[in-house]
């Protein structure tokens, strides 16, 4: 059984260190649109994950972004003031809304 | 990460979703996205691939990657959970750790890992249980990847069972919990540690430190991560730091809430009705995805055209690739290459035809692995909310002229 998955290694080949220096992983800026409470969702959703994440949800419901803020508070802990949840929330569905 | 400031002012426009969606039990299964540009700028030791994060990076192979049954270091793809990666980790003093319900605790390097164990090699798949995720609606939770959150490489380490036995299990042993070197940003936030049972650990399970013959790239976990062939890759965990042997599953979220399926025979739900239990995603199920031609490729009428793409499921073994170009009336067998890669591995298609029409053709590819499971059409996949296993048959539209 062994066999047929694996081939045996005999010789220790020569690694060459690739990762020898530091490593610099670029930066992409993940531009959200301008609109009412764009401050508090940058001040609240930048400290865990880039914007990428937001923009790649696509154009989402009013009740698909209260999920989304919920599960980051309950899911993953994000620190954010419940009275910042609605401009929060406002701000997702009005900018990256579909009209639901 | 470190970051490069240079890049905070370049002009590099993200990847963002056009796709829109309603609550309600309507839900619909299509073809997942697959027209999303390919990024400026690179990554270290990548080529510039499909970018949907820097923080923590997330790359998807673009489809034409495909048409090789090896994909290569520079184009695999790259999902990180956390965004605290170290910049730099000195193979000379790289150390795993092995604790626990063990008779003896200890710490390999590098190079003993190389040295004092048997080397092994398996050429085997590595698919997100989330590739593909785009093609349910509603937006199921988490990343929209295309169809390239996956790859196939050889790799190349020491089976775990080797380490776990020089460790030497205890009587009372049962779990075993993996970590890595990537962290949460904010304290709180669950740290990503996996846990497998003993019996899900075979001696097919490997660490491995290299990745079809080269060093691990740093982005796919150097300097070790672990490899689970057949399985999806959420328990690969990179950057492999620690492992822990208990005799109790400790609850943790990504174990718990994420990377699972409905447990139902269908494994899927709704969103207005989510089914009560869930269990873990696990193997992968049967699957296959056209390399080329790709979405809008021109070609000429009568020409010969060569289908090529890749197939793979657990490690069943995949019996038939069926390429059908005409919307999927008739299905022609394709052929398959030798399959000396071993059971893990992509195995190879082609299919040759000339095309005959003018306008749009859609070619088709189905896999059937050898139990006869085949990939069903995207509209008859059921919704899950996580998005989990999308193996819809592939379909792409060219254009003959
Ligand atoms: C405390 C850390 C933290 C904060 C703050 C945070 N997130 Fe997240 N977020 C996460 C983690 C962890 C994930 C999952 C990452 C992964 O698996 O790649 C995630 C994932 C996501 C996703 C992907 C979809 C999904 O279902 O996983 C979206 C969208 C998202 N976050 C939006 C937001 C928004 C909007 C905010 C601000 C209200 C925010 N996040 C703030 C930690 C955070």
């Amino acid at each position: 059984m062994k066999k047929i998955i694996f081939s045996t290694v005999l010789a220790l080949s020569p690694l060459m260190a690739q990762v020898s220096q530091e490593i610099i992983s670029p930066d992409v800026t993940y531009t959200l649109k301008e609109g009412k409470g764009l401050d508090s969702v940058q001040a609240n959703c930048s400290m865990c994950h880039s914007f990428g994440y937001i923009l790649n949800q696509g154009k989402q419901s009013h009740m698909f972004w209260d999920e989304k803020v919920h599960k980051m508070i309950n899911a993953f802990k994000a620190p954010i003031a419940p009275e910042d949840i609605p401009t929060i929330v406002g701000y997702l569905s009005t900018a990256y809304g579909n009209g639901k | 990460m470190k970051r490069r400031d240079f890049f905070k002012t370049a002009a590099v426009v993200g990847v963002a979703t056009v796709g829109s969606s309603a609550f309600g039990s309507d839900t619909t299964t299509r073809q997942p996205i697959d027209n999303r540009p390919i990024s400026k700028i690179n990554f270290p030791e990548k080529r510039p691939m499909i970018t949907y994060s820097d923080r923590p990076p997330l790359l998807e192979s673009p489809r034409e990657v495909f048409s090789q049954t090896i994909t290569p270091n520079d184009q695999f793809f790259v999902r990180w959970h956390l965004p605290e990666i170290p910049t730099k980790n000195d193979p000379d003093t790289y150390t795993i750790s092995i604790n626990g319900l063990v008779n003896k605790e200890y710490k390999i390097t590098l190079k003993q890992l190389k040295e004092d164990f048997e080397q092994v090699e398996v050429t085997a798949v590595l698919q997100c249980g989330g590739n593909s995720r785009s093609a349910f609606q509603p937006t199921a939770g988490g990343i929209q990847w295309g169809s390239g959150a996956m790859g196939c490489a050889r790799w190349k380490g020491v089976r775990l069972s080797d380490l776990l036995h020089r460790a030497g299990l205890k009587k009372d042993s049962e779990w075993i919990g993996f970590n890595g070197l990537d962290n949460a940003a904010y304290y709180q936030t669950p740290n990503f540690v996996r846990e497998l049972h003993l019996s899900e650990l075979d001696d097919h399970v490997i660490v491995a430190y290299e990745m079809n013959g080269e060093d691990l790239p740093y982005l796919n976990g150097y300097p070790v991560r672990l490899i689970i062939p057949g399985y999806y890759s959420d328990s690969w965990v990179k950057m492999l730091s620690n492992i822990t042997v208990t005799d109790k599953y400790k609850s943790l979220f990504f174990m718990d809430v994420a990377y699972r399926v409905p447990d139902n025979e269908t494994e899927s739900e709704t969103p207005d009705h989510k089914f009560k239990t869930t269990k873990p995603i696990t193997t992968m199920n049967v699957k296959s995805v056209i390399g080329f031609p790709t979405n809008g490729e021109v070609v000429a009428y009568g020409s010969q055209l060569v289908v090529r793409g890749v197939a793979f499921d657990s490690g069943i073994g995949i019996k038939d690739v069926f390429v059908s170009v005409d919307g999927g009336k008739s299905w022609n067998t394709a052929i398959l290459d030798d399959g000396k890669a071993g059971r893990y591995a992509y195995r190879g298609f082609r299919y040759s035809f000339k095309p005959e029409t003018y306008g749009d053709v859609k070619i088709m590819a189905k896999a059937v692995d050898k139990l006869g499971n085949e990939q069903p059409l995207a509209e008859d996949i059921k919704w899950n909310h996580g998005g989990y296993k999308y193996n819809g048959i592939d379909v792409v539209t060219i254009k003959i002229v």
